[in-house]
């Protein structure tokens, strides 16, 4: 039988219409599109790390968009073969966070730490956060592999949340790097208190000897002795450390200024796009609004909280031991955790605000590229323990 | 003639440790000598079978290697190139039928293996000379059983008879695993994450620790070579600096006090020569840095 010309229009609008957004999408999909647009909100109104929360929050909309999955028309991200697919291919391979890496590599001056190799126990101490998280996420009933990718989220760091969990808990992932950036934007308004809890006013005074000038050559040797040292005693943080101290070398070295450029500025920021981007794609409606990511968010707040408190309470500690000459501030301590370098300037800040002529940042620098580290080797142990 | 030399050896050296990576990590895995109720071939036939395993964590092309079940004659069956099966995916198994029948295909070997008698099998690199690994199937191989490594591409070999938990597993692993066992023993055995925390915190703290103490080191060796290359400077000896250091070092900030109160007073200043030089830089030409090809030509 022919169809009528009205018939075969009819047929084909009907036909249109099922593939429209419209008529796919569920009331997941705008609380999705409401989170993406709260992202951007938060990122360009109040300013809260825009070059992570923009690409996140629109990746979100891109990927919240309802069209008719059983159409194969390859534009969604899990289907094999699309474009999103394809870029998201860094993400869940795990190799757009080894990048970053190196860029961060060749943006980090270790100077400080360099010159006050001590500073590194606090980067240590402050990923007591990842494993009382890890603690607390096992009691709440996750399994020990995804308990350890939702507990690096207390490393404060984006790319080493979503190396990890693309490794341990795929299924989680989307879940744990909208959990680790937001809580990196947070930082300013998450430590402040906890650092203030944890300290006296005197303690708050305390001024620290200026960090002495350090030598090309020390600065040449770090990257080189840290790589190999590290990776000596967790080699499953290769991937991480490896990029991380290359970059640093690149910058150091003298004679490799070109590439230093490019691995800090142009190749940092084309995967920072595009990492953010997928990663906000990758947190579908279906997937994202579960029991399980309220957990998570929860559990990435006590993360945070508990490596904040745990830099502040060793720096606390290690004073007991040091000369009266020799003492921290133990507002620094906060900055063990590797929010590079947003926790830096917080430390310093909360310096300010007590004392105006103590200046706290290059101090606070040492402890808080510690935690790169201290993080990076963190979710090594737990990649070699648990993959 | 000395840099291409140098180059020449890092290439060898390259060029080894590729190899290094590559087949030597082929492992025979399993062999059935009896086949009387197991896999058939492509034919539907039974056949005695080898299983080589590919234990390394990337694809493996094993065409040209050679296997065998002669010593004295280590090329006896190589494995023939251009058949894409010849390329085992990471931690892949393949089976050679050993029916002295190749002319049925890349995975039929040109010898059998015999019953009741000690099997030696062996697999020769392309050079027919490296072995990369052999076994001696045991004569007292009963039929239907098969002589297996108890782990993939490791560990004991085993007799199986496919009771029980020995199973025999024809391009399949040796173990048939469905859970990960280091998570099964992490959530048996520590339930709460204690263990966990205490090593992994151990772990963080040993890297950074002597990361710290190492630096703690270098810059200890760092100012004290600093200090001596100053001094040879300025020409002081090491008895006038202990001199010095018996005097009190000198603060940045009480030099400074002097330095000001001393042109307070003499309203000193330094007599500086107001000559200003610009020397040209030499460097030398590298079409990387070179601006000509950084110009963009525009369209007219």
């Amino acid at each position: 039988m022919e169809l009528s010309f009205g018939d075969f229009l009819m047929s084909n609008l009907t036909q249109f219409w099922h593939f429209t957004g419209f008529y796919n999408a569920t009331w997941q999909h705008f609380v999705m599109l409401a989170v993406g647009l709260f992202f951007i909100w938060l990122a360009i109104k109040k300013d809260f790390e825009p070059m992570l929360l923009v690409p996140i929050g629109f990746g979100i909309l891109i990927g919240n968009i309802p069209f008719n999955t059983h159409a194969g028309l390859e534009i969604g991200i899990y289907e094999e073969g699309s474009v999103l697919n394809i870029l998201y291919n860094g993400v869940s391979a795990g190799w757009y966070p080894p990048l970053i890496f190196l860029g961060i590599g060749a943006m980090t001056d270790f100077s400080a730490l360099i010159a006050n190799p001590k500073l590194m126990l606090i980067g240590a101490a402050a990923q007591f956060g990842i494993f009382g998280a890890y603690m607390v996420a096992l009691a709440i009933g996750f399994e020990p592999d995804q308990a350890g990718a939702i507990a690096i989220i207390g490393g404060a760091d984006g790319p080493t949340a979503i190396f990890l969990s693309s490794k341990l808990a795929p299924n989680l992932m989307g879940a744990i790097a909208v959990s680790a950036y937001s809580y990196m934007a947070l930082v300013p308004v998450i430590q402040p208190p906890i650092m203030r809890l944890l300290t006296t006013k005197n303690e708050r005074l305390i001024r620290m000897k200026p960090a002495r000038a350090v030598s090309q050559n020390e600065k040449i040797i770090f990257p080189i002795v840290g790589m190999m040292l590290t990776c000596f005693v967790v080699p499953s943080g290769l991937p991480l450390l490896g990029m991380l101290f290359f970059g640093n070398l690149l910058r150091e070295c003298g004679v490799t200024t070109r590439l230093a450029k490019t691995a800090s500025n142009a190749l940092t920021d084309i995967v920072t796009i595009l990492l953010g981007m997928t990663v906000g794609a990758s947190t579908q409606a279906t997937s994202f609004l579960t029991p399980e990511t309220i957990f998570i968010f929860f559990l990435g707040f006590m993360a945070f909280i508990i490596a904040s408190a745990s830099g502040v309470c060793f720096v606390k500690i290690f004073n007991i031991f040091l000369p009266k000459s020799k003492k921290i501030n133990p507002l620094i301590g906060n900055a063990g955790v590797s929010a590079v370098p947003m926790s830096a300037r917080i430390s310093n800040n909360l310096g300010l605000e007590y004392d105006p002529s103590n200046y706290l940042l290059m101090h606070a620098m040492g402890p808080n590229v510690a935690g790169v580290i201290g993080s990076a080797v963190a979710a090594g142990v737990l990649l070699g323990f648990l993959a | 003639m000395k840099k291409n030399i140098f180059l020449l050896i890092i290439a060898l050296f390259c060029c080894a440790a590729v190899n290094g990576q590559g087949r030597s990590a082929l492992r025979i895995n399993e062999v059935m000598v009896v086949n009387d109720s197991n896999a058939v071939d492509d034919f539907g036939q039974r056949h005695a079978w080898i299983e080589l395993f590919n234990s390394l964590h990337a694809p493996m092309e094993i065409s040209s290697v050679y296997i065998t079940n002669d010593p004295q004659n280590p090329k006896k069956y190589p494995v023939p190139l251009g058949d894409v099966n010849t390329r085992i995916p990471k931690r892949q198994h393949v089976i050679f039928w050993a029916d002295g029948k190749p002319s049925r295909g890349t995975f039929h070997l040109n010898f059998l293996l015999e019953e009741g008698k000690d099997n030696w099998i062996g697999v020769y690199d392309a050079n027919g000379i490296t072995l990369i690994d052999s076994v001696t199937v045991p004569a007292s191989l009963g039929r239907g059983m098969s002589y297996a490594r108890s782990v993939d591409g490791a560990g004991e070999w085993q007799m199986r008879d496919d009771e029980g938990d020995n199973y025999i597993t024809p391009s399949s692993n040796n173990i048939i695993r469905d859970q990960n066992d280091k998570i099964a023993l992490f959530k048996a055995r520590d339930k709460n994450g204690f263990a966990m925390t205490i090593m992994a915190m151990s772990i963080v703290f040993s890297a950074l620790l002597i990361l710290c103490l190492c630096f703690l080191a270098i810059s200890k060796i760092g100012e004290s070579i600093a200090r001596r290359n100053k001094m040879e400077a300025h020409g002081i000896s090491v008895a006038d600096t202990d001199a010095h250091a018996a005097t009190g070092h000198d603060t940045g900030e009480e030099i400074a006090a002097i330095a000001m109160a001393l042109r307070d007073h003499f309203d000193a200043h330094d007599q500086e020569s107001t000559i200003l030089t610009i020397n040209k830089v030499r460097r030398s030409y590298s079409p990387w840095s070179s601006k000509i090809y950084g110009m963009r030509h525009l369209p007219k």
